[in-house]
């Protein structure tokens, strides 16, 4: 009697626990099902949407988007677009993928191409980017570089970029005169010039080491001279491993910026805002950051007292390099997804406005737009140096080197980022390093891309 | 025991506190029990594993137990900075003739501040450049070599996010302490100061053993706050630099919000309900038993 | 004697300062400028005295509306724990019943367990039943998890409440109903301040739970709010920020310092009879 109870008991539970866990990937039966069905038939009829995303709450992206809904919405009576930011990356991750797992995700949502987000391409949740830009035709608007970056692997596109960005070496002329440094030619004249630094008691290079993925560039760099794009696409899977000679160059490569003391001391707790100043407050000698930070290098909210002095270089090549001077990191920001299941005429139409006015409204507040159509205004107060940034863009070439942190899966790419600091710190020697992330790697990287 | 209690009225008050505490508290344990057995990523189909999460936990996961270790470490720290604070201000206090609830409330106010700002002032304090708090005296009173970076160093690092959680929240503990030392009756300590007594035997034979339920409490009450600490380590290194001051809570959160196996990370929280359990259990036994001997 | 009192004396000082400090710096930090801030030295006194950083702050965010928001959601969760708080402790202290110890045994795990183990469960839950992104979502859990201390603070307390009074009232013909609305509820009020101050910092400081289910800027709280003046890649206006944590602190420390001593007195009270 009693053990019938009990099974019984057991079977209720276990089954109200897999109706709740089921109940929501299965949920929400009705609406478009169709990634590429991106003409729906039907009335537009106005209603409120959301874009769930992860951008500074006063920048660039978003206030060009408040002014296009409120024009949009001036015709369409009933129409409003509900903006929610989580600009702090690693907690607007975490209600992503939970908002996910319930099969909540709003009309519009931010991501990355990462694993994750494949799986919700592979499963129909996301609109077709190629199909929708193209029968928008906008498709062509867009540089290649900024689409490109948003792709899967296989080469598909599900997202839409609004920002285009280049990632720079920035310099203090007077500093690297005062250390008798030059520009580095190759990768590998970086760790001289960092000992050279030093011995001048300067800071040679000032990083935010708290936000993990300035510092995992530096992993991407090596390795996307030596062996181009493809190789980081391999080693996630597992197909190609850090012990191989490819990745031994980049671990010794970064061994060697850390033995060389190339960051400040104690940079892995060092935050963004640190990092910068220290470099315009004339203390560090170079800052890796990109375009987006024109407006704090590039005008005269810059200190005077290094306004003059403070120029970029580009990505260094390598010996031996198979990518071109002119290809480094070039990202488009954080992509935007459009929700198959609640697509619909009214989501097409406004799109179709919002994507043709964008590039116009957003380019008017000084930032590169992702697509070649429109002129970046200058403001007032830049320095020369904005102009030639902005030029910079067009002159960028079609390999693009992708973030590590994008590409990865997530738990190697945690391990990877910890490891990192150890490794630049001098806590684990390049042998320790490999041995480990190529155990971590082969352990969940090719399950994450099956 | 009230003599006209109806068996209805014992439901009428237990239900609702009962009913809210199983939605919130014990279903979702249940549930996460229950996902301990799964691999899941939150948007493909559940596939059952057996206990596979729970072998890779216990034989194939460095960082799950160097996360075990920390949080030992982060919890002795914790305490020792909480108790033997507050024991040591709550002595002090009644040795004062003046100012006491000044004291007492200007003692809990840190207890006040969120922990994100906590986080953001500590970083400061912390920090090596800009130059912080502590470098800035240890540089003042001429140990200038001791500078460091708090949080990047392996070694200190463990300790760096142990202080915050510890300091923040000694005042709380004080105060009971403080509440229950006055209760100590002081013809007890009189007498025993007639006796030849020092301040330190009368403290350790008589106070002492008069306030120990008060402790037992107290120390449950901060070992299970610190078991579940997460905030601050959190949000000031985030666990680095490497693992060194990954706890049990943070990587958990990680598992389940950054690699999205929640699988994994339920067989984690597991984990941390069953040894929250089994310290409150030795805190019993260890205590109560001194207690009777 | 008289010097070791000096001693004292001095020593709680410098301890209440280590302990005060770092409110002053917050509110210190808060009227500095921007560069006064990055490149002087941060722990100095400022150079000058500025109010933009408070204008800021509310230029960026929503504050207003996020204290509003972080006042529902404390006033809401604290009622339903003094309440329920109240009513358990009255069923297992006052009315008792066969299982009662092992009613206190279930309460005591909620003492234990990390809070974080319910957050991807109560997500899915919501989800199914449509509370996501309510007040209600936020509330729950964390009342729930505060409960099993109410229920602790309140029973410990009416463990001391003579069972004369009852037995009194009971000849009267009081039953348990009345004898909770007029004698064990009058009581209690010293502890439901306890109650409703401690948990008072911990709701409203709350980030994870409000983080995870709340989705709409219509309802976040002053802790998702802060964020807000987290911008991309993780670089921070810090003056603004710290004006925003001196407003979002400020109702919390008022309420504080009036209610300090019925909270002290029976927070005291309440654990050492326990």
């Amino acid at each position: 009697m009693r053990t019938t109870r009990t099974r019984l008991t057991i079977a209720a539970t276990v089954a109200a626990f897999g109706l709740l866990l089921s109940g929501c990937s299965a949920g929400g039966g009705s609406g478009n099902t169709d990634p590429t069905n991106v003409d729906p038939d039907g009335e537009i009829t106005p209603r409120e949407i959301s874009w769930l995303l992860s951008r500074p709450a006063d920048g660039g992206v978003i206030t060009a988007m408040e002014q296009i809904a409120d024009e949009y919405a001036a015709d369409h009576p009933g129409f409003a677009l509900n903006l929610i930011t989580t600009p702090d990356r690693p907690s607007y991750i975490q209600k992503y993928e939970t908002l996910a797992a319930a099969n909540k995700l709003p009309e519009l949502f931010d991501t990355d191409a990462t694993p994750f987000a494949q799986k919700l391409a592979k499963q129909g949740k996301m609109m077709d980017a190629d199909a929708l830009l193209k029968d928008l035709g906008v498709y062509d608007d867009y540089r290649p570089a900024a689409l490109n970056y948003q792709r899967f692997d296989d080469g598909s596109l599900y997202m839409v970029p609004f920002e285009f960005q280049l990632e720079f070496f920035w310099y203090n002329k007077a500093l690297f005169e005062q250390a008798g440094v030059e520009i580095p030619k190759t990768l590998d004249d970086i760790p001289a010039m960092c000992t050279k630094l030093r011995d001048a008691g300067i800071t040679p290079i000032a990083l935010d080491g708290q936000d993990q993925w300035p510092l995992e560039r530096y992993m991407a760099y090596y390795p996307f001279r030596t062996a181009g794009p493809d190789y980081v696409q391999q080693l996630k899977k597992g197909d190609a491993k850090l012990s191989d000679a490819t990745g031994e160059q980049a671990v010794q490569w970064l061994s060697d910026l850390g033995s060389a003391g190339c960051f400040q001391d104690g940079f892995s707790s060092t935050g963004y805002s640190d990092a910068q100043a220290s470099f315009t407050s004339g203390k560090a000698a170079v800052y890796n950051i990109g375009t987006w930070e024109l407006n704090s290098l590039a005008t005269d909210a810059l200190d005077p007292s290094v306004r003059d002095d403070i120029d970029y270089f580009t990505l260094p090549v390598t010996a031996d390099s198979v990518t071109a001077e002119n290809e480094y990191v070039s990202p488009s920001g954080i992509g935007m997804a459009v929700n198959t299941k609640t697509y619909d005429p009214l989501v097409r139409d406004f799109l179709s406005f919002a994507l043709k006015r964008y590039p116009e409204v957003y380019a008017a507040t000084g930032a590169l737009s992702p697509t070649t159509n429109v002129e970046t205004t200058i403001p007032a107060n830049a320095t020369p140096l904005y102009q030639r940034a902005v030029d910079q863009a067009n002159d960028v070439g079609e390999q693009t080197a992708m973030p590590w942190d994008t590409q990865l899966d997530p738990t190697s790419n945690t391990r990877l980022q910890q490891e990192l600091t150890l490794l630049l710190q001098g806590e684990v020697d390049p042998d320790e390093f490999i041995t480990t992330m190529d155990g971590v790697i082969a352990e969940n990287g090719p399950k994450a891309f099956k | 025991m009230l003599p006209q209690r109806s068996r209805l009225s014992v439901l009428v008050f237990l239900l609702p506190p009962l009913a809210l505490y199983g939605i919130a508290v014990l279903l979702p344990i249940f549930q996460s029990l229950f996902l301990s057995f799964f691999d899941w990523d939150g948007i493909s189909p559940m596939l059952f594993v057996g206990l596979d999460n729970y072998v890779r936990m216990f034989t194939g996961d460095t960082v799950f137990w160097i996360a075990f270790r920390n949080t030992l470490g982060y919890v002795v720290i914790c305490l020792v900075l909480q108790l033997g604070g507050a024991l040591i201000v709550a002595s002090l206090l009644t040795l004062l003739r003046r100012g006491r609830e000044v004291v007492k409330t200007l003692y809990i106010l840190p207890a006040v501040i969120s922990t994100v700002a906590i986080a953001f002032l500590f970083q400061r304090i912390y920090s090596l450049d800009p130059e912080g708090l502590i470098n800035q005296v240890l540089e003042f009173v001429g140990l200038g070599n001791l500078q460091q970076a708090w949080l990047s160093d392996v070694s200190t690092v463990l300790v760096a996010v142990s202080v915050p959680e510890g300091w923040r929240f000694t005042g709380l503990y004080m105060l009971i302490i403080y509440a229950a030392l006055l209760a100590v009756p002081t013809e007890l300590e009189e007498a025993a100061k007639l006796d030849g007594a020092s301040w330190w035997q009368t403290f350790w034979r008589i106070r002492f053993p008069y306030i120990r339920p008060v402790w037992i409490t107290t120390t449950i009450i901060a070992t299970t706050n610190a078991l579940r600490g997460f905030d601050i380590p959190y949000l000031l290194t985030n666990g680095g630099p490497g693992q060194s001051s990954e706890l049990l809570t943070t990587y958990m959160y990680k598992t389940a919000f950054t690699s999205t196996n929640y699988g994994y990370a339920s067989a984690i929280s597991v984990f941390v309900v069953v040894e929250c359990l089994a310290a409150v259990g030795l805190i019993f036994l260890l205590l109560r038993r001194k207690a009777d001997a | 004697m008289d010097i070791r009192r000096t001693i004292t004396g001095v020593i709680v000082a410098l301890i209440v300062i280590v302990q005060v400090y770092p409110l002053a710096w917050l509110f210190i930090t808060s009227v500095r400028t921007e560069q006064d801030f990055a490149g002087g030295n941060p722990f100095a006194l400022p150079t000058e005295v500025t109010f933009d950083n408070y204008a800021r702050a509310f230029a960026t965010g929503n504050l207003g509306l996020n204290i509003l928001n972080s006042f529902i959601v404390t006033v809401g969760s604290i009622v339903v724990i003094v309440f329920l708080g109240m009513m358990g402790a009255y069923a297992l202290q006052v009315l008792g019943f066969r299982f009662s110890k092992l009613v206190r045994a279930l309460f005591l795990i909620g003492i234990i367990v990390p809070v974080q183990v319910a957050l991807v469960p109560l997500f899915v839950d919501y989800a199914a039943v449509n509370l996501l992104d309510t007040y209600q979502s936020i509330i729950i859990p964390l009342a729930g998890f505060a409960l099993p201390t109410s229920i602790y603070l309140f029973s410990s307390f009416y463990e001391y409440i003579p069972g004369e009074i009852y037995e009194a009232a009971s000849l009267d013909g009081a039953g348990p109903y009345r004898i909770f609305g007029q004698i064990t509820l009058p009581l209690s009020v010293n502890t439901m301040v306890t109650v409703a101050m401690v948990n008072s910092i911990f709701i409203w400081n709350d980030f994870i739970f409000a983080n995870t289910f709340v989705l709409t800027d219509d309802l976040k709280t002053i802790p998702l709010g802060l964020q807000n003046y987290i911008g991309a890649m993780g670089k921070v206006d810090w003056t603004a920020t710290f004006a925003a944590v001196c407003v979002s602190i400020t109702p919390l420390l008022l309420v504080f310092l009036v209610l300090n001593k019925a909270m002290t007195y029976s927070l005291a009270s309440g654990a050492t009879k326990g």
